[in-house]
Parts: C-alpha cells; sequence; structure tokens
C-alpha cells in the first residue's frame, strides 16, 4: 500500500542532560533505540518511513561540552555536537584542516549546516557523505564510547556499507580527532553536483597532497558516492608517491582512482559517468592541491 | 495613447503587505471547529484491477471518523470535454498510474488518519503496464483504457496548403526526432481544501484552486446538487502554472464526500512528495518534425507528428494537443503545415497543462531545426529568423496565417533587432571562447505565444465595481490571483479608468456564492479578458459621476476629467473638487441610486475548433527573441548560464515590476526544463518526488537578465496589453540549446541537457 506520510511515526522522546544518562538509556534500549544530533538525516527519512521508527529516540543535542573544537598537540578534536556550519566557519579548521572545511561549506544549505552535525554526517554513512572523504584523507581516527567503555577507530575501518557502520548498538561517537597534518600538505575537495549549491554529490573527491619541490611525498586520495562506502584509493595514491609530478603520471593516477572506483546506475547518473568523473576531479583535485 | 496616471508605474503588488507579513492565508492554514482530517490510500502499483478493498480493520481503529473508496461515488466521473469524462474521484476497478488514489480516511487527527490508511487492504491483480507511449500505440500493447483503440487519447490531423509540393520544392529538407521533459510546476504550495457538506445540503469548500469556477461545476456534478448551493472561497493560491490546481483531485472529493457522510468539516493537505509523484505534469512530447527551406533559407513547408506521452487519464489533454499544433504557424510566415498529434494513455501520471502549455515542445523543435538548417545553408542564425520573421501589421491591419491565426500587432522583427544589438550578442566573438576546460557559447531563439485563451463553453468573464460613500471602490470579479499578480493589475486598470489612485481601490477575493463566474487563471487571459471586463465596469461607474458632476457644475459630463483623485472641468481647471466630495454627493444626492458598473470581456468568444486548428486559440500573441551565453565545463558536462537578453513584444507593461518578474520568471523555469528539471521514471514509478532530486533551478544557477521591452499596443488588450512569461518560458531552451551548440558544436535535441548527456554526445563525436 502507498500512504504519502506528512507526520513523524510515534516514538519515545529522550533528551539525556549527561553523555552518561545518554549510555545508559541506549544500554537499556539496546536495539530499540535510535541517537540523533541534528536529525537533518533521520527525521525526514522517518517521515518518508524510509526506516523503521524506533521505540526511543535519543536526542544528544541538549548534553553540554560535546560541541566543543578542539586544538591542541595532538590534534584537531570535533565533538560529536560540532555542527557542518560551525566547521565551515572555524578559523583553525580553515588553515589547517582547509579540505575538510571546503566539504562543510558544499553541504545542503546554511539553515541545515547549522543543525547537522559532522557526526551524523559520518553516523547516517550514505556513500555520498562530504566529510567523510575529507578525514578519509586526514587519518581521522573515532572515539566511540559505551557503558562498558571506550574503543578508538580508524574512519577507514568505520564504514561497513551503505548505511552501516561499526558502531554496536550501545555506542556513542563521541569524538572525531584528527592528527596534525604534515606542514606543507595541501588538500582540496571537489564535489560534483548538478547544480550550483545544496545538491548531494554525484562524485566527491578529496586529495591531500605533501609536494616538495615538484615531488610528491605523500598523497591520500579518496572517494565519495562511487562505492558503497567512501574509500580511499590507494592504488592512485601509488602511481604518485614519491614521483615527480606531471600531467601523464596524474593523468594515470586518475585513470586508477576510476578503475578503483564502484559507482552504481541510479536515478542521479549512471555508474559510467561517475566512473569518468572520479577521472576528472582526481586530477582537477591533485593539480589544484600542487598550484595551492 | 493618452497620458497614464497609473498604467505602467512601478507599483508594489496590492498582497505585498499581507505575504511578506504571513498574513496571507492558504488553504492548508483554515481551520474549523471539529475539524477531521483526511488522507489517501494510494495504489502500489502502475496498473492493476482492484478486486477488493478491505477497511474493517481501518474502520475499528479509534478516531477514525469515515471511510471512502470509489464505488461510494456512484460512477460519477468528470474529464475536460464530455467525450472524455474518464476519470473517476478514487478509482473504481483498476488503478492506471503508480499511486493513484483508491480510498480516503477521515479522523481525528492527520496521525490517525494516516494510520488508518494504511490500515486499509487492498487486493489488486496487477496488470502488464505499458509507460512508452510509442509502444502504447501498438496493436498488443497492454489496454490503459478500453473506450478507446490502440490507448490514443486524442487526436487530430491537420493539414494547411500542401506540404508534400512545398517539401519537393525545397532546397533542403530535414527530419528529427525531438523530446521535451516530464517536468511540473514546482510551486510551493502543495494542493489543499478545507471542505464542509452542511447539514441543510450546502458545500463549502476553502480550495488551492487556480480556476475555482471548474472545480464549483464538478463538485455540483459529482455531489448532484445545484451549482447555488457549491460555494468555493478561494485563498490565497501559492503558485499555479497550470495542470494540477486547475483540476479538482482526489483528495477534494473525499474532502466533500467524507464532510457529508460524517456531517463534520474535512481537511485535506497533499504532501509535497505525493504532490510530485502524482501532480499533472506537463506532457513529455516526442516532436517528429520536417521541416523545408529554400536556398535562402525561407521556410517552405513544416510537417509535425506528434505524441505525447498522455499518462492514465485524459484530463485537460484536447487543449494540450490542439496547443501543441495551432501556434506552429507563428512567429515565422509558414506557407504549408501538416500536423498529426497524437496523445496516448500510458501507466504514467497523467500529462496536463504548464506555464507554455503545449508550444513548448514543438516551438523548441522547430527552432533548433531551423538552426540547423541555418547550418547547412550556411546563413547566419539571426539573418534566417529575420528573413523569415512575420512583419509587424500595420495599424488596422490584420496578418493572417495559413491557419488563420490573426495577428493586429508583432514585434518580433523589433525584438530580433534590439536583442542582438544587447553586448551580449553583439560582443560575443570580443569574449572568450575557451577557459581551460569551459567553452563558451551564445545562442538566440524567437518565440511566440497567445495571450487571452478562448474557451470551449464558460466564456462569461466579468467584472463588478462598486463606489464606497469614502471616494473608493470596491473591485469584484471571478478572476483568481494564484501568485501572477492579476489582483494588482485589475485594480491598476480599475484606478486608472476611474482616475483614482491604486490604493483607493480595494480587490476581494473569489467566493462563488458572491463573485461573478469566471474560467479562471490559465492560457494568459486574466489581464486580458477580466482586465477588459474591470475597464468596462469602471467606465460605467464613471459614467455615473460624470453625470453627477455635471449637473453639479452645470457642464456636459464629457467636459469633465477625472485624474489621481481629483474632479475638474477641462476647460476651467479652477472648478474642481475631490474624487471623495464628488462621491459623496454622487451616493447622498438623494437619487437612491448606488454607483455600481459592470462589465464583462467581449474579446475572444469565437468557438475553439480543434478538430481543424483552424482559427486562433487566444485574443492576441506576444513575440520574444532570446539570447543566451553559456559555459559548458567539456569535461564534466556541466552547464553554467551566465546570461540572458530578452526582448519581449507583451504589448504594453500594465504593471512593470510584476510583467518584468513574470517574463524572468517564465524563463528561469524554462531554463530548468532546458537543463535540469525530469521526472526519472521506471516502470510508472516516479523515481526522484522530492525537490531533492527532480532538480530546479537555484538562485546560484539563474543567470544574469536583461529585459528590452517592445511596445507594440494590441487593440485586442486593455491599454495595449498581451500576455507575458508563456512567451519567455518557450524561448529559454531553445536559446540556452543554441548556446550550448555553440559551445560544443553538438545539437541537443532531448530535454533536458543533462551533464551526462553532454559527456556522452561529447564521446561520440570523437
Amino acid at each position: 500500500m502507498t500512504t504519502f506520510y506528512r507526520r513523524l511515526p510515534k516514538f519515545n522522546y529522550l533528551a539525556p542532560d549527561t553523555l552518561d544518562e545518554a549510555l545508559s538509556l541506549l544500554s537499556r534500549y539496546k536495539g530499540k533505540a535510535m541517537v540523533i544530533a541534528g536529525g537533518t538525516d533521520i527525521i525526514p527519512r522517518l517521515k518518508r518511513r524510509e526506516i523503521g521508527a524506533p521505540e526511543h529516540v535519543i536526542d544528544l543535542k541538549g548534553i553540554p561540552g560535546l560541541d566543543n573544537i578542539k586544538y591542541d598537540v595532538s590534534g584537531l578534536s570535533l565533538g560529536t555536537l560540532v555542527t557542518i556550519g560551525a566547521v565551515e566557519t572555524s578559523a583553525i579548521i580553515g588553515e589547517k584542516f582547509s579540505v575538510l572545511a571546503q566539504a562543510a561549506q558544499s553541504m545542503a544549505s546554511p539553515q541545515v549546516r547549522n543543525r547537522g552535525t559532522i557526526a551524523g554526517n559520518i553516523c547516517n554513512a550514505v556513500p555520498s557523505a562530504d566529510s567523510a572523504p575529507p578525514l578519509l584523507t586526514l587519518g581521522a581516527k573515532l572515539k566511540l564510547v559505551s557503558q562498558k567503555g571506550e574503543r578508538t577507530v580508524g574512519i577507514e575501518d568505520f564504514f561497513t556499507g551503505p548505511g552501516q557502520t561499526a558502531l554496536a548498538d550501545d555506542e556513542i561517537l563521541q569524538e572525531i580527532q584528527i592528527p596534525h597534518p604534515p606542514p606543507n600538505s595541501q588538500g582540496i575537495y571537489l564535489k560534483l553536483t548538478p547544480r550550483r549549491a545544496m545538491d548531494l554529490a554525484i562524485v566527491g573527491v578529496a586529495a591531500v597532497v605533501i609536494p616538495q619541490d615538484g615531488v610528491c611525498q605523500d598523497i591520500r586520495i579518496a572517494l565519495g558516492a562511487v562505492a558503497p562506502t567512501p574509500i580511499r584509493v590507494r592504488k592512485a595514491e601509488a602511481v604518485l608517491k614519491g614521483q615527480k609530478f606531471d600531467d601523464a603520471l596524474i593523468e594515470k593516477a586518475a585513470k586508477t582512482a576510476a578503475g578503483q572506483s564502484r559507482p552504481i546506475d541510479d536515478h542521479r547518473a549512471s555508474a559510467d559517468y561517475r566512473r569518468d568523473m572520479v577521472e576528472v576531479l582526481v586530477k582537477r583535485a591533485i593539480k589544484q592541491a600542487i598550484r595551492r | 495613447m493618452a497620458e497614464l496616471s497609473v498604467i505602467g508605474q512601478r507599483v508594489p503588488r496590492v498582497d505585498a503587505w499581507e505575504k511578506v507579513t504571513g498574513q496571507a492565508k492558504y488553504a492548508a492554514d483554515y481551520s474549523l471547529p471539529d475539524m477531521l482530517w483526511c488522507k489517501l490510500l494510494r495504489s502500489p502499483y502502475p496498473h492493476a484491477r482492484i478486486l477488493n478493498i478491505d477497511t474493517s480493520k481501518a474502520k475499528k481503529l479509534p478516531g477514525v471518523r469515515g471511510i471512502v473508496t470509489g464505488k461510494d461515488f456512484g460512477g460519477w466521473s468528470w474529464g475536460w470535454m464530455p467525450a472524455t469524462r474518464d476519470e473517476t474521484p478514487l478509482a473504481v476497478d483498476k488503478v492506471r498510474y503508480m499511486a493513484e488514489a483508491v480510498a480516503g480516511v477521515a479522523a481525528v487527527d492527520e496521525d490517525t488518519a494516516e494510520q488508518a490508511a494504511g490500515l486499509i487492504k487492498v487486493e489488486y491483480e496487477e496488470l502488464p503496464g505499458v509507460f512508452d507511449p510509442e509502444e502504447a500505440m501498438k496493436d498488443g500493447a497492454p489496454k490503459v483504457h478500453d473506450y478507446v483503440k490502440n490507448n490514443i487519447s486524442v487526436e487530430y490531423h491537420w493539414n494547411f496548403g500542401d506540404v508534400d509540393k512545398a517539401f519537393a520544392e525545397s532546397h533542403i529538407v530535414r527530419e528529427d526526432r525531438f523530446r521535451t521533459a516530464r517536468a511540473t510546476h514546482g510551486y510551493l504550495e502543495p494542493p489543499a481544501i478545507l471542505a464542509y457538506y452542511d447539514p441543510t445540503g450546502y458545500i463549502t469548500v476553502w480550495a488551492s484552486k487556480q480556476s475555482p469556477y471548474f472545480h464549483y461545476r464538478h463538485l455540483a456534478a459529482c455531489f448532484k446538487v445545484p451549482l447555488s448551493r457549491v460555494r468555493v472561497i478561494q485563498p490565497f493560491i501559492g503558485g499555479g502554472f497550470g495542470g494540477t490546481k486547475n483540476d479538482s483531485l482526489a483528495g477534494d472529493f473525499c474532502a466533500v464526500l467524507l464532510s457529508k457522510m460524517t456531517g463534520r468539516p474535512v481537511k485535506y493537505i497533499e504532501s509535497m512528495e505525493e504532490e510530485l509523484a502524482t501532480s499533472r505534469r506537463r506532457h513529455s512530447v516526442i516532436v517528429y518534425s520536417k521541416m523545408g527551406v529554400t536556398k535562402d533559407g525561407l521556410l517552405k513547408a513544416i510537417q509535425h507528428r506528434v505524441v505525447a506521452d498522455g499518462g492514465g487519464y485524459t484530463a485537460i489533454g484536447p487543449l494540450s494537443m490542439y496547443l501543441n499544433g495551432f501556434m506552429t504557424t507563428l512567429p515565422y510566415k509558414l506557407p504549408h503545415f501538416k500536423f498529426d498529434a497524437y496523445r496516448v494513455f500510458t501507466n504514467n501520471p497523467i500529462g496536463a497543462a504548464m506555464r507554455g502549455h503545449g508550444v513548448t515542445h514543438t516551438r523548441f523543435a522547430a527552432e533548433i531545426q531551423m538552426e540547423m538548417l541555418a547550418e547547412e545553408l550556411g546563413i547566419d542564425p539571426v539573418e534566417m529568423r529575420m528573413r523569415n520573421a512575420i512583419d509587424n501589421p500595420k495599424p488596422g491591419e490584420i496578418y493572417e496565417t495559413i491557419n488563420k491565426v490573426t495577428l493586429k500587432t508583432c514585434g518580433l522583427k523589433q525584438a530580433i533587432k534590439e536583442a542582438v544589438e544587447d553586448p551580449l550578442w553583439r560582443d560575443r566573438d570580443k569574449l572568450p571562447k575557451k577557459e581551460g576546460a569551459i567553452s563558451w557559447g551564445t545562442g538566440i531563439s524567437g518565440s511566440s505565444y497567445s495571450g487571452g485563451a478562448r474557451q470551449m463553453g464558460h466564456q462569461a468573464c466579468a467584472a463588478i465595481i462598486r463606489l464606497c460613500e469614502d471616494g473608493t471602490v470596491n473591485l469584484i470579479t471571478g478572476a483568481t490571483d494564484c501568485g501572477q499578480g492579476s489582483d494588482t493589475v485589475l485594480c491598476m486598470i480599475a484606478a486608472e479608468e476611474l482616475g483614482i489612485k491604486l490604493d483607493d481601490v480595494a480587490i476581494k477575493r473569489v467566493d462563488t456564492a458572491y463573485t461573478p463566474v469566471d474560467p479562471g487563471s490559465y492560457g494568459s487571459r486574466v489581464t486580458i479578458l477580466a482586465g477588459q471586463a474591470t475597464q468596462k465596469a469602471a467606465r460605467e461607474v464613471k459614467k455615473q459621476l460624470l453625470e453627477t458632476a455635471a449637473a453639479n457644475w452645470q457642464v456636459k459630463p464629457e467636459d469633465i476629467e477625472i485624474r489621481l483623485g481629483e474632479v475638474f472641468v477641462k476647460s476651467d481647471p479652477e472648478k474642481k473638487m475631490p474624487f471623495i466630495r464628488l462621491a459623496r454627493i454622487a451616493c447622498y444626492s438623494g437619487t437612491g441610486a448606488v454607483i455600481m458598473g459592470t462589465g464583462y470581456s467581449s474579446y475572444g468568444i469565437e468557438h475553439l475548433d480543434l478538430t481543424n486548428g483552424i482559427g486562433n486559440g487566444g485574443c492576441s500573441y506576444s513575440f520574444t527573441a532570446h539570447t543566451a551565453r553559456v559555459g559548458v565545463d567539456m569535461e564534466t558536462g556541466q552547464i553554467t548560464t551566465t546570461d540572458f537578453t530578452i526582448a519581449s513584444d507583451c504589448g504594453r507593461l500594465l504593471s512593470p515590476v510584476q510583467a518584468e518578474g513574470q517574463i524572468e520568471g517564465g524563463a528561469i523555469q524554462g531554463l530548468g526544463q532546458a537543463l535540469y528539471e525530469d521526472f526519472i521514471m521506471d516502470r510508472g514509478k516516479t523515481l526522484n518526488p522530492t525537490f531533492l532530486d527532480y532538480k530546479m533551478p537555484h538562485a546560484l544557477d539563474v543567470p544574469n537578465i536583461k529585459l528590452i521591452d517592445i511596445v507594440t499596443d494590441d487593440p485586442f488588450g486593455p491599454f495595449g496589453a498581451k500576455e507575458t512569461s508563456e512567451g519567455s518560458i518557450v524561448s529559454a531552451p531553445p536559446a540556452v540549446v543554441s548556446a550550448i551548440h555553440d559551445a560544443t558544436g553538438i545539437w541537443f535535441k532531448e530535454l533536458p541537457v543533462t551533464p551526462e548527456k553532454v559527456v556522452k554526445a561529447l564521446k561520440e563525436k570523437k
């Protein structure tokens, strides 16, 4: 049967005041609860009945202290409630982690960026999540907590499938930790969209390059929207690593990246077009990063 | 033209204050005590027989007050013409498109109604579907309706002159296949209704309808009550653009019937996703175009065979197909024309009307094909158009096309001339052609669209103006302002004619209990027809006032003038009084008269000839020349539109601020259909029923637009006005596609031209 819903399904709304309380609720309602931060992904999907209604929704928004952007000797850390807008406008992120700021700026509308969170974007785990390729290239680690304790997972091991993550039923992503990038590294995020703004990525490409005297000291390339999860493309990186930059080699790396992508056909684009665009965007991202 | 005081002024809209402060109330804002909420259950199949509907579980849900299914409407059906009444309020025996409504629920709140709809069990027998109109025409294709052969819902065969002979005599003949997208209106307000069927047998509805009197007649017919018992009260309307809000919908009929059953008011609001999945969208049309020209590029003949995806029902399809054809003889001189049109039933959502109705398809094909021929002949595209453009008839003369479309004015040549003198075109070779991966191009198109649409019947269109003793007037019409700004224009016309200030005219919204009957808002008819009615009503009021003033001053009525609220004797301007004083004298002078004026429109009441395509579809015709500059990323296929220059002959702009907004809006909507907008379908299912995935241009995608106003003062429009915005929605896609060709060397014949199509075509070209 087809009913087009306008209303949210019924659920029990819980607004804990502390992280401990949230973890305790999550443990108590294990498997029957859903955690939300900004809610910008979950609420529309619940309204459309794209996901089953949970018995309980645990809203983290009211917990103080989870929206800190911390920058110190160990690097950058983003609390689970740090909004996309906060990342977009943070001076330190703009200066030192520009690739992430570029991705934040490319996302949705100002209204959504002010509400939606980077952690939510990661936990929602859609293949086109814009914050994922930059975090992959920056080597981010995710601090996951539960009542039983905490663990740290590399972002590459976090995504397990479309909408699937390594997060256990009773865990919350508390913090995204990003190490200091090497001083001369340059990052670029390029996003292919049909319109100039407010669109989902057809292809997202993040490239972080460490150039020195025309040689590629190190490079990391990550792709969004072209595989079941956001992915690093190490074979493409290997083409350039330690080599002198030249157009032919960059082309080869871009082709390799396209070869490593595993896109699908859907109503937004065909797999062929997506694969072709990986090549174009990887090439452009590397060239722009070198030029910076 | 006499000096004008109000017409042509740059004034704010009369409804601006209410709208910007959020005070304007739309259908979804209305509520009544004890109101119930209606929700529809829709079919999960595009084509299926309904075997059984079990509502027992839903009925038992606490809070449910009523449930209706197709059978409860007693076999009533409706359609645009008596022969095409093929649609029922809810599907009865079978569903013909995905998400067609099969049942309606009324409950105490929206949550309960939604829950109950989900509890109704419908047993379907899925039938093979047909989704491509050309497949649907073939023998043996699944039948959508039994009352027609080969799924052909509408067909016309018109023949003017001798195309075969003309093609034989042509220097070059081209044949191409074009296709337009499945586009929709994209208004912000999805349809909504609040309905109350009171116990004494009167139906009152507040509904978002751009033509409330269609709805008024549908409700009277469906519920078998006299028209006098149906009252449609028109709230503010959040955009119309044809199609959905020009018709009645399942939710409307269900809300009224559920109100009748329960004795309580019932409200229904469509969700945006529901609207996008089921809206009466623009037809997607395949145009097989054959065009012949002389060595000098003069048009000899056009032969069009069009196949339109009609979807599950006929709706306004007979008019859509007529409009596909009758204006093909504009805006260029065309001696021979043949038109074979097929509107074909499929198991897709219904094809219907949208701004630029009908013409967007065939003009796109003809403009692009003409450019292709110009290229083959080595003739400049501007020169090609100037050689073929219809000349502006001299005052008093009439130009008649081969299918007897008559023009009193035609500003096309002037529009082309001024558009190409603009730097966008003039300096196009001075601008860079290539910058990195971006290839730049400039294109041009011409178009025409009719204003003051003629009807199949129900021509009546009137205005009433009542003088108040405070020197203001009330303007009452049946015309609907669905956002286009007609209320402001009609008030300006009344103020101009009466010689009073715009602020002193108050317009009331449509209420079928009080306002005169009117066809509604479509076919760019309101300014021209309701405008003429308003003009006449105002003149009648003025006549009475001049008589009063003449008696007061002992002069003749024709010696007196009224301007901007001042009444004076022309030969003796010292003899004067404010309008309010004259109004009081007229109201209090003891004659007992109430000063009122009525007027009705008289333009364009000839019958519309659908069968033969002979004659006019409207009263007058706008002409547009449109240039565009685009940048094409030759690697990603992305297209950026930086500039439009649009020279429009709209007769005369009565309210320039609004007319300019209309022309720009039409062009931007046209840009959407050129580059972005299309419903992606998979076997009847709309895969992108959200504004995330149905891509309309955003503010950042819109080019700089420069407008050039060509004034022709058409004698068949109030103060010389013709239509605005339907011309620019027609001209935008060919101008953009022509610019893309200039940038890439490729002619795109299918809309929208998406980045993916561009990349594919560039690969094939290599």
